[in-house]
């Protein structure tokens, strides 16, 4: 199947390309123009804007805590429309289905999950293998186990810890690897109820800076392109920006990829001892290359938040709307799940609104700034057409802060920021930096020879229309989006790495397995067969 | 293994396509029992959805008791591997735990110190209306009480560790003044209870008293579920439809209501007119009243009150095929292997080829 798109305005930041011109495509890959050979279909697109598939690197889609929020939460994903015949449960508010639906409708081909407890992999690939459309990917989350932090603490050696990641990576079936609030989940099941970086796990005597350090460490030893991805300490809290100053100076000049970094861009300054630092922590990151971030912005709506950080989540028990929270003590890490309601009259959430589009706006890389909002925590994925406008225009801005309680705004530097994103900034943040990011060469831009991911979208004025319904949307070659509407199912794949190790300590694993559980980790294993599509991975290169 | 239209032996080709003629007709086609692994599960939702019919599991019940009081107020949980590895203080409460869980002790390790905890002192072990015999076994503090009496009992508990003055009451005082102090002592306990033996009310108490006891130490909740793979199945439902069983799709989106949707009132009150019943598990029969037409898609054994219009014997996930389940030891899905691998139809399978001769729509699965 020959494909030409015509006409359209490429925008492939990759290849420093913003103008008119076509697009081919032969079956699942882009290819150079075929000169003297008749396309199977020409899709005209002149006056739309065409750009490779966006990449979403943190979006809790999949996976028993988002699933245990479901069911928590009933009443606030009722469905009200019905399916259409081809695309079976699409319309099922809060289902697998309709979130590669709803993905892909926005332009969107690959999402990644990034938090998943190795010992709960195989639910959240079953659930990953019931997303259409899409590909996708997995962070195994490392940090608050024993083995690894036994290894820590008895030196075991950087080399040791390697060959436990990757045993790890391999068989949870990642593409890299998240730490949440090193050591902090530990902690709790030992009743401490605050952790900062330099605080000490209970019966280990370790730092959750040497934790992070040996993990960030074996990341690169293992040659897995995605650096450490580390949700910090104190998330949430005011005056938590000297966490995030001092995670950056932590990561000593490693890479090291920070969370939805909005959620620490807290100072301490006001009568409520709250207000953004964003400023200064947009600071700190222009000035160390080796970081990168994800906003993990807040919009204003019902959402819950789902998060392993179960220290966090414990406090913030009293902040649930509705009155209902999940604490999860899981095995070598935690969970909690509490429904939180994001209002622009509420000062606290006026100021974090604002401190992360600060950070967008003062961060200048937009190829170290990632498009979240750590769906659902921030707000849900849905509301990311919105937030494209609000980067996108300064007026849209300032009509949402005219709405915002005057004591918020004041706490903020964003009433003074006139940066706008171009597409071509948009196209870099969200197509080529995050393959880039995760080392997937194959996608986020648009040269011969890569996969044919392609959105293309209608030049909207209101760009959050153009965003919300793409106008045609191919995954691999296929149109699966037609104005906004998927036209059949497809699947992708998970994406993973296969990092090398020593096999020897499998079967250390197992003897310890068998030692402190009375159980092989067989019994957590993610065989292919088990996940009900061909051909469910994909594999992503590691290599120094 | 049978395969049955109208009693006489078909070929499988025709008792599918017999099972889809039946349910494509109906007005309201029910699946019923869903005791299945999580590929029969995701595949019969899936024809719930394209039938626009209703789905609800043979143990629902059980599962909804947990999920009721969650979505009601919240919970505290935590696995069999941190109970077995931490807690030092263990509340086992109800009359049936060792036959839902035949596994627990071992699987807990209660004879033993927890390897992480610090005292490593021998745990502490209370068992609240045990059958007889039981706390012995595990070493356990035996608090007798009937069933109806566990949520007084959890309720008066619950003031005691608050500090709240409760009604005098020789009789519940003496038995509780000892376990509020241990309870409140402890470093990481756990109270163990399943929906199967304990209703709604003892399992919001147990809740209550989690959420009370981590104000000042850490304490949480092991539920252990009930049979039929019910809990791997309400898991399939919710990525799938975001509720769990008892949903229908008559509207043409998923809607979940626990009395409109359970499947015995449908039949009963003549709602559902065409029926699937599927029990891979055991020898389970609907227990309806009516003599509403049905699929069966069960293991061989199983005996019906009145025969089912086409019948496709099963083998049993995790025996006769590899499965993807609930398991209880690891309280997550779990790949299984056969334990003896037959060549036995699997219920995804006989459902996948149902579809296939259905006219209308397309299936998700």
């Amino acid at each position: 199947m020959l494909i030409r798109l015509s006409g359209g305005r490429v925008i492939d930041p990759a290849n420093g390309r913003d103008g008119i011109g076509d697009i081919w495509i032969r079956d699942d890959r882009i290819v150079e123009p075929a000169a003297g050979e008749t396309p199977d279909m020409v899709y005209d697109v002149t006056g739309k804007i065409v750009m490779a598939g966006a990449i979403d690197i943190h979006s809790h889609i999949a996976g028993g805590n988002v699933n245990t929020a479901r069911l928590l939460l009933p009443e606030n994903h009722r469905a009200h429309v019905a399916r259409p015949a081809a695309t079976p449960l699409s319309t099922a508010g809060w289902s697998t289905f309709e979130t590669g639906c709803r993905y892909a409708a926005m332009g969107y081909t690959t999402v990644i999950e990034p938090a998943v407890p190795p010992h709960l992999a195989l639910h959240s690939h079953l659930e990953l293998a019931d997303i259409p459309i899409i590909d996708k990917g997995t962070l195994s989350v490392l940090g608050n186990d024993d083995f690894l932090l036994s290894l820590i603490r008895d030196g075991a050696g950087p080399a040791a810890i390697a060959d436990y990641v990757g045993a790890t990576l391999n068989a949870s079936k990642g593409i890299g690897v998240k730490c949440i609030n090193a050591g902090a989940a530990m902690a709790f099941k030992h009743n401490v109820r605050s952790f900062n970086l330099d605080d000490v796990v209970p019966a280990y005597n370790l730092s959750s800076r040497a934790i992070v350090e040996a993990l960030q460490q074996a990341v690169m030893d293992l040659g897995i392109p995605h650096p450490l991805h580390l949700h910090t300490n104190n998330l949430g809290i005011g005056g938590n920006v000297e966490t995030a100053l001092a995670t950056i100076a932590a990561a000593r000049g490693k890479p090291l990829h920070l969370a939805h970094l909005q959620f620490y861009s807290y100072g301490k300054e006001g009568k409520r001892g709250f207000s953004s630092a964003a400023a200064e922590l947009a600071e700190a990151v222009n000035a160390n290359a080796n970081v990168t971030v994800d906003v993990g912005q807040v919009m204003f709506r019902q959402t819950v938040t789902i998060s392993m950080d179960v220290l966090r989540q414990f406090n913030a028990m009293g902040t649930a709307s509705p009155k209902k929270s999940v604490i999860y003590d899981g095995d070598a890490n935690g969970g909690g799940i509490v429904p939180f309601n994001y209002r622009s009259n509420n000062f606290y959430n006026a100021v974090q609104w604002a401190s992360g589009l600060e950070l967008f706006l003062l961060i200048n890389d937009p190829m170290r700034v990632f498009f979240s909002t750590d769906h659902p925590n921030g707000a849900p994925y849905t509301t990311y057409p919105d937030l494209f406008a609000l980067i996108m225009s300064r007026e849209a801005r300032a009509s949402w802060l005219a709405d915002l309680p005057q004591a918020a705004v004041e706490m903020t530097t964003l009433p003074s920021l006139t940066r706008e994103y171009s597409f071509y900034d948009i196209a870099m943040m969200t197509r080529v930096a995050p393959s880039k990011l995760l080392g997937l060469r194959d996608r986020g831009h648009l040269s011969p020879g890569a996969l044919a991911d392609v959105a293309i979208y209608h030049d909207d004025p209101d760009r959050a229309a153009m965003f919300r319904f793409a106008h045609l949307v191919f995954k691999d070659g296929d149109l699966v989006i037609r104005d906004g509407r998927v036209t059949h199912y497809r699947f992708g794949r998970a994406l993973k790495v296969s990092p090398t190790y020593d096999s020897a300590i499998d079967r250390r694993l197992s003897t310890y397995y068998d030692d402190v559980y009375g159980i092989s980790p067989d019994l957590f294993k993610v065989p292919v067969e088990a996940l009900g599509r061909e051909n469910p991975f994909g594999e992503v290169a590691c290599g120094r | 293994m049978k395969i049955l239209v109208d009693g006489a032996a078909a070929p499988l080709e025709a008792a599918a396509a017999e099972a889809a003629r039946l349910l494509e007709q109906a007005k309201l086609p029910l699946i019923a029992g869903l005791a299945a692994d999580i590929a029969g599960a995701r595949a019969a939702i899936a024809l719930a959805e394209r039938l626009r019919g209703a789905y609800d599991h043979m143990y629902s019940e059980f599962l909804l008791r947990d999920l009721d009081v969650m979505r009601q107020s919240g919970q505290f949980v935590t696995t069999a591997n941190e109970v077995r590895v931490r807690a030092d203080c263990v509340v086992l409460i109800g009359a049936k735990l060792k036959t839902a869980w035949p596994d627990m002790l071992a699987r807990l390790d209660l004879s033993n110190p927890a390897r992480f905890d610090e005292a490593h002192a021998p745990r502490k072990i209370f068992w609240l209306g045990a059958n007889p015999g039981d706390a012995e076994e595990a070493g356990a503090v035996k608090i007798a009480a009937p069933s109806s009496e566990l949520p007084i009992l959890l309720a008066a508990l619950r003031a005691s560790v608050a500090g709240r003055k409760t009604r005098p009451d020789a009789h519940i005082d003496g038995k509780l003044a000892d376990l509020a102090v241990q309870l409140q002592a402890a470093r990481f306990g756990v109270i163990v209870w399943s929906s199967e033996s304990v209703g709604r009310l003892t399992i919001e108490m147990i809740q209550g008293l989690l959420l009370d006891l981590n104000k000042k130490t850490r304490f949480t909740g092991l539920p252990v579920g009930a049979a039929g793979n019910v809990t791997g199945v309400g898991q399939a439902s919710g990525w799938m439809t975001g509720f769990p069983m008892r949903t229908g799709f008559g509207r043409g989106y998923p809607e979940h209501d626990t009395w409109r949707f359970e499947a015995n009132r449908l039949v009963d009150s003549g709602e559902a007119d065409v029926a699937m019943w599927i029990s891979a598990y055991g020898n389970e029969a609907p227990r309806w009243k009516r003599e509403v037409p049905y699929v069966a898609i069960t293991t061989p054994e199983t005996q019906f009150a009145y025969p089912p219009k086409v019948r496709i014997d099963v083998g049993t996930p995790g025996v006769d095929h590899d499965a993807v389940e609930y398991v209880q030891n690891l309280m997550t899905l779990a790949a299984t292997d056969a334990r003896s691998a037959s060549d036995a139809p699997q219920v995804a399978s006989v459902i996948r080829l149902i579809d296939e001769h259905l006219t209308k729509g397309e299936g998700a699965c």
